[in-house]
């Protein structure tokens, strides 16, 4: 059955999909974390090397991201890498390029999210782990981000969806993703109708599947968190 | 791997060409949309079955990615007779029709959100105000609503504009020549895809901030009352 096969490969392809999503997000997240943390504190250098950054990364479609490091990432790395004396040639797959240039993009969103994020985190907070004398790297990973994830997490969730959509629209590189077997498929069955809902319909999957996962960590972080004033009647009845 | 400034120089024409299909491929989408949106908006705000079918459609669009819109528009459709064999053909043969439609689903489907969040935002007392006062509710839609809730989503309407520009880099997948597919011809020539697609890199980051001086000078006009700290 050509027709079975066919839906085989476009399996095949939403897992790349979803590989390319889930690398480029960490990256993203890793850069994003980075960024956020360096520019807390005002540091002119820090802060233009982080403003030119955000500036090209928003300015630039990711597509277009996307083709400079498919086609100059190697030329890029090995003219960087000579500088230092290196004569080093390294192979960009799409699957690279894609990874990185999402990544970066999309690390330039995530770094603003995350640093309004920390600046919400209520100043006693920070505070009160000085007075307890607890070690600051502990202060930071078992006091601050818990409180972090809470705020950041509706941006981060919606920041998620956006990646896994854009993973999309990287196939254009040549990455071997679901949407580069749908049109594979259509072209060879002449039935594009079919294969292009089969794969907005893992689209809607993965977007419901993401509500429902974000709904259960938003519950999780929430956990312990109760709003200062509640709010009851404001009538005396 | 270096800037060569004469290719640059020389290779203008075409990505200024590609330029003007990526307006030209914008500009009907951003009034399609939110003429597509509006109604959508409103009938999210009503109750009944016509706010479960606008959920719906905001739900779909968003969910699906814009390339697969423009897929199933552009090479989805021809599979269906009625597009097929009647006039419909005329429209739907071409490519920026189909680039057109494509894309305005997706952004209608943000719109329709974003027009949900502002005109609910509008304070009720407001609107009852304006009903005592002995509006018609079509003129409180377009006297009051419409401009309260257009201060509101200022901010996010710009996000929103800013995530079309940079999607009209999808439009070369159905044959398009846009400014990145221009960039991409560029190369394909010359065999150096540094300096054509960082010069498309610079001409779309003069663009979006063009259009990010344009949204805070509208601000600043339209917002003047607030209180800014």
């Amino acid at each position: 059955m050509p027709l079975m096969g066919f839906v085989q490969q476009i399996g095949t392809g939403a897992l790349v999909t979803i590989q390319v999503a889930v690398l480029a997000y960490l990256l993203a997240l890793l850069i994003g974390t980075l960024f956020a943390l360096a520019t807390l504190k005002r540091r002119l250098v820090v802060n233009i090397a982080w403003q030119t950054y955000a500036s090209i990364f928003t300015g630039v479609p990711s597509l277009l991201v996307a083709f400079l490091f498919y086609y100059a990432g190697s030329g890029i790395i090995s003219s960087v890498l000579s500088l230092a004396g290196l004569n080093v040639t390294i192979d960009i797959s799409p699957f690279m390029a894609a990874v990185a240039a999402l990544g970066m993009v999309y690390g330039a969103y995530l770094a603003d999210l995350i640093r309004s994020a920390i600046q919400n985190v209520p100043p006693g907070q920070f505070e009160a782990t000085k007075v307890l004398l607890i070690p600051r790297p502990a202060a930071w990973v078992l006091v601050i981000l818990p409180q972090v994830l809470r705020l950041a997490l509706p941006g981060m969730t919606n920041m998620w969806i956006v990646v896994l959509k854009d993973t999309a629209l990287i196939s254009l590189i040549g990455l071997k993703e679901i949407m580069a077997y749908a049109k594979l498929a259509s072209g060879v069955t002449k039935e594009p109708f079919i294969y292009y809902l089969l794969a907005s319909a893992f689209f809607l999957g993965m977007t419901a599947l993401t509500y429902f996962v974000s709904q259960r960590i938003e519950q999780w972080t929430r956990r312990g968190y109760r709003p200062v004033a509640v709010k009851g009647p404001a009538h005396a009845l | 791997m270096h800037y060569d400034f004469k290719l640059a120089w020389e290779s203008m024409p075409a990505l200024l060409a590609g330029t003007a299909t990526t307006f030209t491929v914008l500009l009907p989408v951003l009034v399609l949309g939110l003429l597509v949106a509006l109604p959508v908006a409103l009938a999210r705000l009503d109750s009944g079955p016509k706010s479960v079918a606008a959920a719906g459609y905001i739900a779909f669009f968003r969910g699906v990615p814009s390339l697969v819109l423009l897929y199933l528009v552009y090479s989805g459709l021809p599979q269906l007779s009625i597009v097929r064999d009647t006039f419909l053909w005329t429209f739907f043969s071409n490519a920026y029709v189909c680039a057109w439609v494509g894309l305005t689903l997706t952004h209608s489907g943000y719109m329709a959100e974003i027009i949900r969040g502002g005109l609910a935002a509008v304070p009720s007392g407001t609107i009852e105000a304006a009903a005592a006062l002995g509006l018609s509710p079509r003129q409180v839609l377009f006297r009051l609503r419409l401009p309260m809730a257009a201060r509101y989503v200022l901010k996010a309407y710009q996000n929103e504009l800013l995530i079309m520009v940079k999607s009209t880099s999808a439009v070369s997948a159905i044959t398009l020549v846009d400014l990145t597919a221009a960039a991409n011809t560029v190369f394909d020539y010359t065999y150096d895809p540094f300096t054509p697609l960082v010069t498309a890199a610079a001409i779309y980051w003069c663009i979006i901030n063009v259009m990010r001086i344009g949204f805070t000078l509208a601000d600043q006009k339209l917002n003047r009352h607030l209180v800014r700290n």
